[in-house]
């Protein structure tokens, strides 16, 4: 970009880039060769055939589809509930007037520092006392509730530059507030409700510590993969299977939506002002 | 993303100019353009926040109050729990077990964001020279942001496995015929495994902010030190690095906190053994109350991390409440 550039640089980022991969190259190839081959290293080239015998059998040792079609489930309804509970309850903050506005506002953005930790001792206790252990009930309330703290912040931030003209214009045609939301801001705030799912998407399909428990019986990708791997005999190759499964969905929506994300994690984390 | 890191390294930057004091308090207070203006019907507002407020309640608000309130009960199994004030918080630091578990966060905590934010910096500055060309670079170290840390561990513990499958020892093997370690078995290297697992992973997103912040930074006044003769690594040293700070700034930020709170990678890797060496706060939490079921004292050391979560959280809660309008 300026001048000369050292040729070197490229280099040494291309070099680090590739040791950054490894890890990821290792798991891949370790579920597409014969175990029996890759014991001694996946690298190792003295004896080289490929098969996808892990990749068959892995389904029908676990019911990894199962937990597959779990996670999907889990991941879509948290991140449809968030898409629809995130804007309303910002547009709320941001253009309307009421009680306590700005008090509950303050709570709720700041909760973003909490560290997931909290909840689990209380909502265990209450989910026990419920009967909602093993309902998908106990892992969506929070995956939603604790959206909330980075959602409506990143929402409401869009919303400060919205030109309030146009909901003005609205409200003398006759809209009514919620009139307001649905014509006139919802169809201009994709963009950011677009951002909030994707966050929330990738966050609840990798989510383990919450679904580990409190579900027993449905539980999605992440536990499953810590339950193929707890086993007591060396099964490097399922287990990388059951990985790939695991990350493969998050890791291309991630690459395909990357600008958003880390404009996203930011503002989850409290960072942007 | 470009335009929003770039703005808010603007606004970083505007504030650190901005007037000190009174003045700046003043500022603060003035409503903006938007700020005073404001529709009525407060039923509607109540309707739409209403599903928010019982979420946030039950998820946040009641879990937040109950840990602080079991903190002061011995709970032990089905038993009826009992007041003992402040004893869980004395019999915590008086547990060898947990005093060390505060040294394992410090050191996890500061080495990971140490090592992931300095690394991210340095890459960002070298892909600045050229941007196109490091395009693939920065996704491949990208990735591996987004690949979930329960992922990461296994890819991880691939690589440190003592026997001939692990690829660490293979490649200092190399080096030094015979060479063998048990790093995740050993208690001095386990700790130091982990924190290379999670700074692998905690690279991208501080490459990626600082990348962006060097962007930001006026082609003119690259170009001016280019024409005076500056050479490569001075306009690096003393153009990209000091107004890159504003993006390192909040990759510190974020890197400290997501360290801080670590536990999945943590209970793949190493589940805070080996003898306890791995174990951090936000991990003893969970041992002590979910797999040794003693309630009372795992709230107690949950305190403990909220409280470390908050000291460091302090400046960014002061922006966000004092931005609220």
């Amino acid at each position: 970009m300026i001048g000369r550039v050292p040729q070197w640089t490229v280099w040494v980022v291309g070099v680090i880039a590739t040791i950054w991969v490894i890890p990821i190259l290792g798991i891949v190839v370790t579920s597409i060769r014969p175990p029996s081959e890759v014991a001694l290293g996946w690298w190792r080239l003295d004896q080289l055939s490929f098969t996808l015998d892990a990749w068959f059998k892995v389904w029908d040792q676990y019911p990894l589809a199962q937990a597959f079609w779990t996670t999907a489930q889990l991941a879509a309804i948290a991140t449809v509930a968030t898409m629809l509970l995130t804007p309303a309850a910002a547009y709320a903050f941001h253009f309307l007037k009421f009680p306590f506005r700005r008090l509950l506002l303050i709570i709720i953005i700041n909760a973003f520092v909490l560290p997931q930790q909290v909840v689990i001792i209380p909502l265990f206790q209450l989910w026990r006392e419920l009967g909602l252990i093993d309902n998908i009930l106990a892992v969506l309330i929070p995956y939603v509730g604790l959206s909330f703290a980075w959602s409506i912040f990143l929402v409401k931030n869009f919303l400060e530059d919205f030109p309030k003209e146009l909901v003005e214009a609205a409200r003398i045609d006759g809209c009514g507030p919620i009139q307001t939301l649905w014509y006139v801001v919802l169809p201009n705030a994709t963009s950011p409700i677009f951002a909030v799912g994707i966050l929330q998407f990738l966050w609840t399909w990798n989510a383990l510590l919450l679904p580990m428990l409190y579900l027993r019986t449905n539980i999605p990708l992440p536990v499953m993969l810590t339950r193929v791997s707890g086993t007591y005999e060396v099964n490097w190759d399922l287990r990388s299977v059951a990985a790939i499964v695991t990350t493969i969905v998050p890791l291309i929506v991630f690459l395909v939506f990357q600008r958003q994300f880390a404009a996203g994690a930011e503002t989850r984390s409290g960072a942007k002002e | 993303m470009q335009e929003t890191v770039a703005d808010s390294a603007k606004g970083a930057t505007a504030n650190e100019v901005s007037p000190r004091g009174s003045e700046r308090r003043k500022l603060l207070a003035a409503p903006r353009a938007s700020g005073g203006w404001r529709l009525g019907d407060w039923p509607a507002a109540w309707l739409l926040i209403a599903p928010v407020i019982v979420l946030f309640g039950i998820a946040v608000v009641f879990p937040l109050i109950d840990t602080i309130r079991l903190s002061f009960f011995d709970i032990k199994g089905l038993a009826k729990p009992k007041y003992i004030g402040i004893g869980n918080y004395l019999k915590l630091f008086a547990d060898p077990a947990f005093r060390n578990t505060l040294t394992t966060t410090l050191i996890f905590t500061l080495a990971t964001t140490a090592i992931s934010v300095t690394l991210g910096w340095l890459l960002a500055m070298l892909c600045a020279f050229a941007p196109r060309r490091t395009l693939v670079f920065r996704v491949m170290i990208f990735a591996a942001f987004g690949i979930s840390e329960a992922v990461a561990g296994y890819m991880w513990i691939g690589i440190f496995r003592p026997d001939a499958g692990g690829l660490l020892n293979t490649v200092i093997g190399l080096f030094s015929p015979g060479f063998s370690h048990p790093w995740l078995g050993d208690p001095n290297t386990a700790l130091w495994a982990l924190i290379v697992a999670a700074s692998w992973g905690g690279v991208g997103l501080p490459l990626m902010l600082c990348f962006a912040s060097v962007q930001a930074i006026p082609r003119t006044v690259l170009e001016a030190a280019y024409l005076d003769g500056a050479r490569p690594g001075q306009i690096m040293a003393s153009i990209m690095m000091p107004l890159s700070l504003p993006g390192v700034r909040v990759a510190i930020f974020i890197n400290l906190l997501g360290a801080l709170r670590a536990f999945d990678i943590i209970y793949i890797i190493t589940g805070g053994g080996p003898v306890r060496a791995t174990e951090t706060v936000g991990y003893f939490m969970y041992r002590e109350s979910m797999t040794q079921f003693k309630l009372g004292y795992g709230a107690a050391a949950t305190v403990v991390l909220l409280a470390a979560v908050l000291v460091i959280s302090v400046p960014a809660i002061i922006q966000r409440t004092a931005g609220a309008r």
